[in-house]
């Protein structure tokens, strides 16, 4: 077991830098005219996207490009955005946040869809199983550009029982209504592997098993079957919270939270090159440490499964 | 223990076929397939799924079947007027047909819903079979491959792929937005399929049939796919929906479908905004695209069941 | 039933946290009335140094922050705020004369040098300002800039040959003169625009060079001062100078809060957690007027909507079918159905806001004919497809969809609208040549003059003449008018080329804009001008 954690994170080094030359290449690849996207419908004199260009190395060859931001990301250095700012600076302010609404999303997200995925994963057929299936039909089928919006004009304009926008640096409850919104996302996918994964190890011979043994119900299923049914779900779970991080440009837009989802998005559209992979290189270590986190516990939940 | 036996007894007759005596016609009714089919047609809820991806799929190649307006005929002075004539849903913002513009919006939607979630599906499975079964190094590369897929911004990587794949002014960006969707939209599937996998192959059967001497490929297709293939599937049929709607994100961003195109997800976001005002034009393209979902959600479901050896 | 409980659960457990952290978690303050400071929505500003700030949301602090030379009158001509006078015989050598006695509010006073120094550094060319186009009319501009000996490649370009511009110099502290390379009747007017505003002593840490971090607090001659740092992405504190020489605003401080977008903005407004909207979306407009009943307002701006025709695509050279697709165009539907009366149809190549704006200066060709569009289009054989394209980041999928319904329609050819991410990859394929049809523009004027849209829009050299129009005649027109001897005879001469741009139909006007704002209850006397800012000094509570 040591020496597999061992072995994933000497991984983790060689994948950092995979990851990083890899974004460099996609940004670069995207990269037409930086200047203007960051001038939007602005008209750009000459002499002004002359010495931007040079200020920011971008008529460099590509391996030139990713040298410089090499150069500084092994000293700590992020390097600045085009506009001036230093990425670091704006990571430090975008990561908590972001880190606290994905956490609060996938909390809520994972609690209801285990809860009820359990639930209909026995009674399949049930009146419960059903409407669990149509609410999940009712979100898959509004996109979340029309859901966030929705969310933000019902409960926070019209009812009035949340603020209807987060702001920076929010708390708990600011963060509550975008976290549910963003939840909604990953919730129907965990719900029905919940479900599946549930109903079809009732079936299988253990439970038979125990049953016989006499074991109760709830224990058969509150120990055996939901420990088994959990590998597909946290597996889910590890993809999503990291999707939750840099997939949350619409809800942040929407509830107005500076976080990574609009940074990344900011830098995308203006072509930002250091800003986008800044942030990823962060997003690539934080999957790379879930998933090393949900491939540990496969072998807590089932002890058959084993590292070597 | 009762488990193993009970697994090697039901898994013996197979694993005892030897290759070279397949007589083809003869045993095919006793393989796998053919039971699944069995147990499919004895199934209701497989039919009325079946019935449902029928009519959807007429629709998406023959719209006109279903109605004779032209969805691109729109005039702004019927704006979000009621139901005429054939206009059985009314009108949207532009004044278009909301009926003929939902029937028509079925191909590109039908379209991009299940051919990417297949490319996804083919990807994923390559990925997460083998990196579950093979685990060591294998394991490592496409692991650490699917993280860094991960780590890639969908909305870079959907941008740079959209402007390399679209080049072609004539096509309307279908497969722009296909490949875009399939090439992105695979890692959850194959993570889930690797888990699986992982869980399969330590169970006492395939240990078994792997003791009475079966091959890689045949333990793999035989005996873990099958006890694997659940919860893969189920997110297969989730991710047919967010293909759908995703379809609808990029258009947006002036990266998915180009032109006049006609899709459920563009109708639902560009209705989005006057829900307050004239929420048909929402309605009616999110219930098709919930149906749709709905009918592969059961199907999914019906196959699965079928192919699952532990209800035989 | 079972079904339902876990639901009521969550329901009831959101109930209870909200009760919970309503109490602490206060908004802005809405109801301490004793509070005079306001919230005004923007977005995060690009730049806070004058010279490098052109957008609206930069120059929407800096409106707190400094008291300019000149304001324009309710008719929009200009008039001296920070200036005493501003004056000159030959409209080359202008003489600005400024008001004494007043401080930075750091405590410096405010001299000829502040200005003479912001300007020199805004035009220098390495310092890569923005602005810079600004000081183009002063002479000596040209010494200032260099040029890249092999364009892209990897030399840097050699220093410019001089730091300070010649046509900038001190009288006394109080006065100094800006010469023009040529002369310019609407000079006064220009030097209302962000550029034109000082920087004190402690700007520089060097000469030519700003100090570190002076942007993040960045220190003014208005009657605001920052309160605390810039606070990126999230806001921007202003409160009052004390003893202020100038005008003094009737609330005593200003939250910019940035928001990343208009709609969000929108939803604080009508939640009360904003004081001031000085743009709401479009996708809102259906329901502001209920939203906000009389605090839902309107008013001019300076936005003009067009669509151009790039001169490569050879099939629209004929000008009798850009004529046709023009009169196809019914502009009135469009601004009724799709813009809910927030903008007007245009019918001519400047806003109504500069003086010389005639109401149907293009004339007929603007005017909505389908049967003559029709004739003229068969007639002179305008394609059988055409294509708009625009930038899908802008909100214009819904009127171009429309206006190629209404072509379809009229001139029974086949019309689709195409989206380009942004406004950049628009540009980058009209610079490739590649065919995108009609291409979607818009344009904000920097000062209230004609030649603000006549020059950049339609000039031979003008910065936003992306389809490549060029006319000898027009653009000798234009340098008259801007040389004439007085605005009138100005003006005389700018119409004389709107009327060649009516005839030549380089783009089709289409919308001019309209403010359409909204404010909350706490404020009252609330105006957005025509650089759609809100108008600080008569805002007041309620």
């Amino acid at each position: 077991m040591f020496r597999y954690i061992v072995r994933r994170l000497l991984q983790m080094v060689l994948t950092f830098f995979g990851a990083t030359f890899l974004l460099y290449a996609l940004v670069f690849a995207n990269q037409e005219d930086p200047i203007q996207a960051l001038a939007g419908e602005r008209p750009i004199t000459q002499n002004v996207r002359q010495v931007l260009t040079e200020r920011y190395h971008l008529d460099d060859p590509f391996l030139t490009q990713y040298w410089y931001y090499m150069k500084g990301l092994l000293t700590g250095d992020f390097g600045t955005s085009l506009t001036g700012r230093s990425i670091s600076d704006m990571m430090a302010q975008a990561w908590p946040t972001t880190i606290r609404l994905a956490l609060m999303a996938i909390i809520i997200a994972a609690t209801v869809a285990i809860v009820a995925g359990v639930i209909s994963g026995i009674r399949r057929g049930s009146i419960f199983d059903n409407v669990t299936l149509v609410l999940t039909l009712v979100i898959l089928s509004l996109p979340i550009v029309v859901l966030a919006p929705l969310t933000q004009l019902i409960f926070g304009i019209k009812l009035g029982w949340f603020p209807p926008t987060t702001g920076a640096d929010p708390g708990f409850f600011k963060l509550l209504m975008p976290a549910l919104v963003l939840g909604s996302l990953v919730v129907a996918t965990e719900l029905r592997v919940t479900r599946t994964s549930v109903a079809e190890n009732l079936r299988s011979d253990y439970v038979r098993t125990a049953r016989a043994k006499g074991l109760s119900r709830q224990r058969v299923i509150g120990v055996h079957v939901l420990r088994n049914s959990l590998i597909p779900v946290i597996t889910l779970i590890g993809v999503d919270i990291g999707q939750l991080m840099a997939g949350a440009i619409v809800t942040e837009q929407v509830f107005n939270i500076p976080g990574v989802g609009f940074n990344l998005f900011r830098g995308i559209r203006t072509e930002d090159g250091p800003l986008v992979v800044g942030f990823v290189s962060i997003l690539v270590i934080i999957f790379l440490v879930v998933n090393l986190l949900v491939d540990l516990l496969y072998a807590a939940l089932d002890p058959r499964i084993r590292y070597e | 223990m009762s488990d193993i036996q009970a697994a090697t007894a039901e898994e013996q007759p197979d694993a005892a076929a030897p290759e070279p005596r397949h007589n083809a016609k003869r045993d095919k009714p006793r393989s796998l397939a053919a039971d699944a089919w069995a147990d499919l047609r004895r199934n209701k809820i497989f039919w009325v799924a079946a019935v449902l991806v029928v009519i959807i799929v007429t629709m998406a190649i023959f719209p006109s079947l279903f109605t004779s307006a032209n969805p691109r005929a729109c005039t702004l002075s019927r704006q979000h007027s009621g139901p005429t004539g054939s206009a059985f849903f009314g009108y949207d913002f532009q004044g278009c047909d909301v009926y003929a513009r939902t029937i028509y919006g079925a191909r590109a939607s039908v379209e991009v819903g299940v051919l990417a979630t297949l490319l996804s599906g083919v990807i994923g499975l390559i990925f997460g079979l083998s990196a579950g079964y093979f685990g060591r190094w294998v394991d490592a590369v496409l692991s650490r491959f699917i993280d860094i897929v991960l780590g890639v911004p969908f909305l870079l990587a959907a941008i740079v792929l959209a402007k390399r794949l679209s080049q072609d002014p004539q096509n309307n960006g279908v497969v722009a937005v296909i490949v875009t969707l399939g090439v992105l939209g695979w890692t959850s599937a194959a993570r889930i399929m690797r888990s699986s996998v992982i869980a399969a192959k330590n169970q006492d059967y395939v240990a078994a049939a792997r003791m009475l001497g079966a091959g890689p490929a045949r333990l793999m297709m035989r005996h873990i796919l099958p006890n694997s293939i659940a919860s893969f599937i189920v997110v297969l049929t989730i991710l047919l929906g967010i293909n759908i709607a995703s379809e609808a994100t990029l258009s947006f961003l002036g990266i998915g479908l180009k032109g006049d195109a006609i899709s459920w997800g563009i109708a639902i976001s560009e209705a989005g905004p006057y829900v307050r005002v004239a929420p048909t034009p929402l309605i009616w393209p999110s219930v098709f695209l919930a149906v749709t979902v709905l009918a592969f959600i059961m199907l999914g479901d019906a196959v699965r069941d079928a192919f699952d050896p532990k209800l035989r | 039933m079972l079904g339902k409980s876990p639901w009521k659960m969550a329901v009831g457990a959101t109930a209870i946290a909200l009760l919970a952290a309503g109490c602490s978690s206060g908004g802005s303050g809405g109801s301490d009335s004793a509070d005079k400071t306001i919230v005004v929505g923007i977005g995060e500003p690009q730049h806070l140094i004058p010279s490098n700030t052109t957008e609206s949301n930069g120059a929407e602090v800096l409106d707190a922050l400094f008291y300019p030379l000149i304001k324009f009158d309710d008719k929009n001509e200009p008039v001296e705020v920070a200036a005493e006078s501003i004056t000159s015989d030959d409209n080359k050598v202008w003489t600005v004369k400024l008001k004494s006695g007043f401080t930075f509010s750091n405590g410096e006073p405010v001299v000829a040098d502040n200005y003479i120094d912001a300007w020199n550094y805004g035009a220098y060319g390495p310092n890569g300002q923005n602005a810079a186009y600004f000081y183009e009319r002063i002479e000596g501009y040209a010494d200032l800039q260099s040029e890249d000996p092999d364009g892209d490649g990897p030399k840097e370009a050699p220093e410019p040959k001089a730091k300070t511009l010649t046509g900038l110099k001190k009288v006394d502290d109080n006065t100094f003169t800006v010469t023009l390379s040529a002369p310019f009747t609407g000079w006064k007017s220009v030097m209302g625009y962000t550029a034109f505003l000082p920087l004190p002593k402690a700007a520089f840490s060097a000469p030519g060079v700003i100090a570190d971090g002076f942007e993040e607090k960045i220190v003014g001659n208005g009657p605001f001062k920052m309160k605390g740092a810039w606070q990126h992405d999230a806001q921007i504190q202003v409160e009052k100078v004390d003893d202020f020489k100038g005008d003094v605003p009737k609330v005593d401080g200003v939250t910019y809060k940035i928001y990343q977008d208009d709609q969000a903005q929108y939803a604080d407004l009508v939640a009360g957690n904003l004081d001031v909207q000085t743009t709401i979306p479009i996708e809102s407009l259906a329901s502001a007027p209920s939203d906000l009943g009389d605090r839902f307002k309107k008013s001019p701006n300076s936005v003009f909507q067009f669509v151009g025709f790039p001169t490569f695509q050879k099939e629209f050279a004929n000008a009798d079918v850009r004529r046709a697709i023009s009169m196809a165009i019914n502009r009135q539907e469009i601004t009724d159905q799709i813009f809910l009366g927030s903008q007007t149809p245009a019918a001519a190549f400047v806003s109504p806001v500069v003086a010389g704006y005639r109401p149907n200066s293009c004339g007929e060709y603007c005017t909505y004919n389908p049967t003559k569009a029709k004739q003229m289009y068969t007639a002179a054989g305008g394609p059988s497809e055409i294509k708009i394209t625009y930038n899908a980041d802008g909100g214009h999928k819904a009127w171009v969809d429309a206006t190629c319904n209404q072509l379809k329609a009229a001139l029974g050819v086949n019309c689709t609208g195409v989206g380009e991410p942004k406004f950049a990859d628009l540009l980058t394929k009209v610079e490739k040549k590649e065919p995108v049809g009609l291409i979607r523009l818009g344009w904000i004027m920097d000062y209230p003059l004609m030649e603000n849209y006549l020059g950049p829009l339609y000039s031979t050299t003008g910065s936003s003449n992306y389809y490549g129009y060029s006319n000898p005649a027009f653009d000798s027109l234009v340098k008259e008018g801007s040389e004439a001897p007085t605005t009138e005879e100005a003006i005389k001469k700018w119409q004389q080329a709107e009327d060649i741009l009516a005839q030549d139909m380089p783009v089709i006007p289409l919308r001019f804009g309209q403010n359409v704002f909204g404010h909350s209850e706490r404020v009252k006397n609330v105006n957005v001008d025509l650089f759609q800012k809100l108008d600080l000094y008569k805002i007041e509570m309620a």
